[in-house]
């Protein structure tokens, strides 16, 4: 194609809009651009989730790695008394307990000698992973009830609505931990447990978008033309209140992290894993001796829920901005 | 109006209902029950299943759900949420005993939480895109992120390192018997939980100033010589104040869930504590009588606060 044969295109005064891949990272560094603390937020959980990926390369060492340290009343021929007054007293290495950072240990000890900063590192996946999972399973039950609901509309929203009042009312960390203790505390069950907790809220976004659609002309058209309704919520419906399931996906994000922070700091979180919320309540037994392992687990959980609730309001003004404030 | 109100309370009803079940149905659904975990606590070593069966049958756990059901169900209706696995009390007399405990809290949490959010929230919207506002909006951000329980523990860092006061979580007393022990005690929780649940209304405050003083009436004012001072709190702030009632709820909601986690940590002996244990020892009656009437307490203020709305609106109809 020559340039000459374009030309004519251009002369229409229409602006055409780059299409495919163009116009999606044309609409991203817009984004970038315009909603500054969206893309400080984005950059800040990009960098999480590649600390996540690559923890054992960022971690320096293992996570439940017990060090020793130099026993400093180390008597190399101890008497009784002296064993009397300190049982450790015999050993030239002690387990590195409460050390505070340094260039071996950056963000210092726990009470067992573990690495803080490797723990730290090795606890982004989790939160991770929840915050994901746990959003993934809500936007897709809220659409499995939204849908139908705003569709439909009659009986079936009114008691589709009804038990999602009820799931709303429902104090949620109290449903939280009735439902994180039905089965066994592994990092799955947590996540299926927190997808329920979103429930109200993905489902309520997507009823909302879907009753607005719903009564569009090219419904009507779909509907004339003979297409059933499955087709229809499918193919005409869904993609049009994209917009609203990427809201409603990242908006709850940052309060999943928050709540499985809540309960591992409990103690009813998934076990056998590095929860940044355990930390703190493992921090808590000598914080007034080692502040440190709280600090950083806490300063963990805050940095990485303030850069998906930066993310998430920045979407949602972008792309709908009528939704401010109502959550 | 009065329909509107009769439909309201008969919906709460409905979501009561379904709450109590909800939780009825979930706790029968958790893993063991108070008898196989008291059995199991007291390490007795091998316990016969006879001895098992014997203690469901004093508390009841050996009858069919259907019937427990309905036992629960026709209790409630009358009221009666029943005794306590653990304490043997009614479950009235113990959420008597907590209550002013987490009213005490509650309301503390409450006042911190507004004295901060107001002041903050209108000198955020004046000051817009001034320094003030980065500050305030910064500290807002990062009470709405960070975990309740890590502002908490760094509280108590700071309290014990600088020795600033002595922390006592076993006296537990009331702020009306002794108001300096008392407040030592709230202090920290109180500042926590103020911080966290004060975010909300701040943001939706200074978003709702900056429409409202971009209004006309609120130019209307000025030229008419009115002083700064004048025109923001009585023309701007009461505008402005209405959608921020909405949020209430929604807050009423977080302070009861971080109420759970700052008495746990704080020994405080109020409903947030005792749910808690009952929910870990399988205490089915205390479980549902309190996680009933923590959602009556929800529900109930979003319907004050929706009338409210109306009442203080008066472009809102209630239909």
């Amino acid at each position: 194609m020559t340039e000459s044969a374009r030309l004519p295109m251009l002369d229409t005064g229409i602006q055409l809009r780059p299409t495919g891949w163009r116009s999606v990272r044309a609409a991203f560094f817009s984004f970038m651009l315009r909603k500054r603390l969206g893309a400080v937020g984005l950059v800040v959980a990009v960098v999480f989730i590649l600390v996540a990926v690559f923890a054992t390369a960022i971690g320096r060492y293992d996570p439940d790695q017990i060090f020793q340290a130099p026993n400093p009343d180390y008597k190399s021929d101890p008497s009784i008394s002296d064993l009397a007054k300190n049982q450790s007293v015999g050993s030239p290495d002690i387990v590195a307990q409460y050390e505070s950072p340094s260039a071996t240990h950056w963000f210092g000890t726990d009470k067992v000698g573990r690495d803080i900063y490797s723990r730290i590192v090795h606890g982004a996946g989790l939160s991770l992973t929840v915050g994901f999972g746990a959003s993934i399973i809500a936007v897709a039950i809220g659409l499995l009830f939204g849908v139908p609901s705003g569709f439909y509309r009659g009986w079936l929203d009114l008691i589709l609505q009804r038990f999602i009042d009820a799931l709303q009312a429902f104090p949620a960390l109290v449903l939280l931990l009735l439902l994180v203790q039905i089965a066994e505390p592994s990092v799955r069950n947590t996540v299926i447990a927190l997808g329920i907790i979103g429930i109200p809220t993905t489902t309520r976004l997507t009823r909302a978008a879907v009753l607005g659609v719903g009564s569009r002309d090219y419904v009507a058209a779909a509907r004339a033309s003979g297409a059933t309704d499955v087709r229809i919520m499918i193919h005409h419906i869904l993609p049009n209140i994209a917009a609203v399931l990427v809201i409603s996906f990242s908006i709850g994000i940052g309060a999943y992290i928050l709540f499985e922070a809540t309960i591992s700091f409990l103690g009813v979180g998934p076990s056998n894993v590095v929860s940044w919320g355990k930390m703190v309540q493992e921090g808590r037994a000598a914080i007034d001796i080692h502040p440190w392992l709280s600090v950083f687990a806490g300063l963990a959980i805050a940095s990485l829920v303030v850069a998906f609730n930066f993310l998430g309001d920045a979407l949602r003004d972008e792309f709908d901005p009528r939704l401010r404030g109502n959550r | 109006m009065r329909d509107y109100i009769i439909r309201r309370l008969l919906l709460n009803i409905v979501v009561l209902w379904m709450v109590a079940t909800m939780v009825f149905v979930a706790l029968r659904v958790l893993p063991g029950n108070y008898a196989v975990a008291q059995f199991a606590s007291a390490n007795i070593g091998a316990i016969s299943d006879e001895t098992i069966k014997e203690a469901e049958r004093e508390l009841g756990l050996d009858k069919p759900v259907l019937q427990q059901y309905r036992e629960f169900m026709t209790d409630l209706v009358q009221l009666d949420l029943g005794q306590s696995f653990r304490t043997k009390r009614s479950v009235w007399s113990e959420i008597g005993d907590a209550i002013p405990y987490s009213l005490e809290l509650g309301f503390l949490v409450v006042l911190v939480g507004f004295s901060v959010a107001f002041p903050v929230g209108i000198l955020s919207a004046v000051r817009q895109d001034q320094w003030p506002d980065y500050v305030l909006r910064g500290v807002a951000i990062g009470g709405l992120a960070a975990p309740v329980f890590w502002t908490a523990s760094i509280a108590v860092f700071f309290v014990l390192a600088f020795n600033l006061f002595k922390i006592d979580v076993t006296g537990q007393p009331h702020i009306w018997e002794d108001p300096k022990g008392a407040l030592q005690w709230y202090v920290i929780p109180m500042f926590a939980g103020g911080l966290a649940s004060t975010a909300n209304t701040m943001r939706l405050l200074r978003s709702q100033m900056l429409e409202v003083l971009r209004e006309d009436f609120v130019r209307t004012a000025r030229a008419k010589g009115l002083d700064e001072r004048h025109v923001i709190i009585r023309h701007a702030l009461r505008n402005a104040l209405l959608p921020v009632l909405t949020v209430m709820g929604l807050t009423v909601a977080t302070i009861v869930g971080s109420q759970i986690v700052l008495e746990q940590m704080f020994n405080v002996p109020g409903v947030g504590r005792l749910l808690f244990t009952s929910i870990i020892i399988r205490d089915y009656p205390a479980t549902q009588g309190l996680v009933l009437l923590l959602t009556f307490i929800i529900v109930t203020t979003n319907l004050v606060v929706d009338l409210l709305y109306g009442f203080l609106d008066p472009r809102v109809r209630f239909s």
